[in-house]
């Protein structure tokens, strides 16, 4: 016999679900953002709009944009997973007696 | 081949040692493995016409591939790529299932690869139990250090190759040798190199269960044709323990032993003889699994095997279907259309842009006067030779550039220039064009239109 214990080993709680959920499609999310945006901007043209002495390299500049993206899709993802999960449940009780 | 029932001894285990299986797909799996990796950490290092064959040179904004070179202006041909990437993936899928799972997704890839080097260090699936068990000790600290030293280094080495597809990899490598690489080179390679430790090491098929998008939306594509492993129920069932000398149609028994084997072998951990799950990444390790034990009891293979639900249930499976049709015509309009339009390229790209500081000045005889920038860069990997022209507007002329332009390979030139005309021809907004040709024999060209301003008439 298999033990159910063997066969859910290492389930993964829903917590751990849902945090790694999120990092891993925001990341995806971030690289198309990445990719889209810096193939129509030049890293090198942008930093002067923020400021005439600020001379950054496009290596930075494509970092800085990628964590960008990555941190914005986070903060939607994460907090769209967080009210999904933590929505009120309907109330069946009151609902279903009524009609 | 263990007591069937060794299992139990095991309940308290947290963690899924999956049962290493010697088979026809086990080995067709080493095969992928060893061919794909076998190519990510090659191809960097090809060499096409004196540099990178494939580099995707993001600090220069161009992409080689073998003999072309894109511009950051082509991406759309990038973009139209990836949808034929994806509807590829689609009409795979819905033709053969979740092969892409179980052979070629990098995941699967790498943990095989990951799984390699931990069976090398800690041995065998009982093995690797019981040293999880025991206490610390000479031998599991060997074990398990080594282990680590194997999978920290391939991860580098995986890390900095992936990073050599965006930056000269030769470069990339002495750099890395004199401890002289750019600080985000080396971050990168560290960050990636990471993400296949954790991922490859120990999430495992926890990403296919819980993080991969594909895997819960797979169904989607999957109809009562497409090509699944499954257990079959009819010939299995009912499932019992016997000898091998019993004859199970007397004693009321299907072909299912119950030995477990398949559970076992399960890098996800369900049970197939519960039926299609969506955690199945199609391995077909179960496959290998039943078909020894099938073997030892003289019974013929394939009560788990790769076949699709009509055939199950005694239909024939239907390849050419309106679903594939659908696929497949979409993909061919994509494939054709970016082959058109990558074969219709021209390697010349001429940007247009007028000077906003003033609308026109008027110069003496009755001449207008517009002033220009013009941008044009030749794509092609050789120096040529271009003529500038521009029209719309009778009698205009261009000043302040020479007949012939010579511009380097993959070179940019800017280009002020004024555009001249008559007053009793400009008047209000018109529109003009100017034009670029190559004067080689490809006789390319770009035309790119802009405004001519003039007085009010």
């Amino acid at each position: 016999m298999i033990s159910e214990e063997y066969r859910g080993a290492k389930q993964w709680s829903r917590d751990k679900q849902a945090v790694f959920t999120v990092v891993w499609i925001s990341f995806l999310c971030a690289a198309i953002g990445t990719m889209v945006f810096f193939a129509l901007f030049d890293p090198v043209d942008l930093s002067g709009i923020f400021d005439e002495d600020l001379d950054i390299d496009r290596d930075a500049g494509y970092a800085a944009g990628f964590f960008f993206f990555w941190v914005l899709s986070f903060l939607c993802s994460a907090i769209t997973a967080f009210l999904v999960r933590t929505a009120p449940k309907r109330d069946a009780a009151h609902r279903d007696t009524s009609d | 081949m263990s007591n069937p029932n060794s299992t139990s001894l095991y309940e308290s285990a947290k963690k899924i040692y999956p049962r290493e299986i010697a088979g026809r797909f086990a080995n067709l799996s080493k095969l992928a493995t060893v061919s794909l990796l076998g190519l990510f950490y090659a191809v960097p290092w090809l060499m096409w016409d004196g540099r990178q064959a494939f580099l995707f040179d993001l600090p220069a904004r161009k992409f080689y591939l073998l003999g072309l070179t894109l511009w950051p202006q082509d991406f759309p041909y990038l973009a139209l790529l990836l949808i034929i990437a994806a509807l590829s993936l689609f009409f795979f899928t819905a033709l053969a299932g979740r092969l892409w799972c179980g052979f070629a997704c990098p995941q699967t890839v790498w943990t095989e690869a990951f799984i390699w080097m931990e069976q090398f260090t800690e041995g065998t699936r009982s093995q690797r139990m019981k040293l999880d068990k025991a206490p610390w000790s000479w031998n599991k600290l060997r074990r398990k250090g080594s282990k680590q030293f194997l999978w920290v280094t391939f991860s580098l080495w995986t890390g900095f190759t992936f990073v050599g597809y965006f930056a000269p990899i030769r470069e990339l490598s002495s750099e890395l040798m004199n401890f002289s690489a750019g600080g985000w080179t080396v971050f990168w390679g560290v960050f990636y190199g990471f993400a296949t430790y954790g991922n490859a090491g120990y999430m495992r098929e926890q990403v296919c269960k819980y993080m991969c998008p594909y895997a819960r939306f797979q169904s989607a594509m999957f109809d009562k044709d497409t090509l699944i492993i499954s257990y079959d129920e009819e010939r299995g069932e009912p499932r019992g323990g016997r000898k091998r000398s019993v004859n199970a149609n007397e004693a009321g028994l299907g072909d299912c032993i119950d030995c477990t084997l398949c559970v076992q072998v399960c890098p996800t951990g369900i049970d197939i003889r519960e039926g299609l799950q969506y955690e199945c990444i199609a391995c077909a390790a179960c496959i290998d699994a039943c078909d020894s034990v099938m073997d030892k009891m003289n019974y013929p293979r394939g009560l788990v095997r790769y076949t699709t639900e009509h055939s199950l249930q005694k239909g024939e499976t239907q390849v050419i279907r309106p679903r594939m049709i659908v696929y497949a015509a979409l993909l061919l309009i994509l494939i054709g259309s970016l082959v058109t339009s990558m074969s219709m390229r021209t390697p010349i790209i001429l940007d247009v842009i007028r000077d906003r500081n003033a609308l026109y000045r008027e110069l003496p005889d009755s001449i207008i006067e517009n002033s220009y920038t013009l941008k044009l860069i030749n794509q092609s990997n050789s120096a040529r030779e271009f003529k500038l022209s521009v029209s719309g507007v009778e009698g205009i002329t261009l000043d302040g550039v020479a007949d012939t332009v010579l511009v380097s390979g993959g070179g940019v030139l800017s280009l002020p220039v004024r555009a001249r005309a008559h007053r009793d021809n400009a008047y209000g907004i018109m529109k003009i064009d100017f034009m670029v040709e190559a004067l080689d024999d490809d006789g390319d060209m770009r035309i790119e239109d802009s405004r001519f301003l003039g007085p009010t008439p």
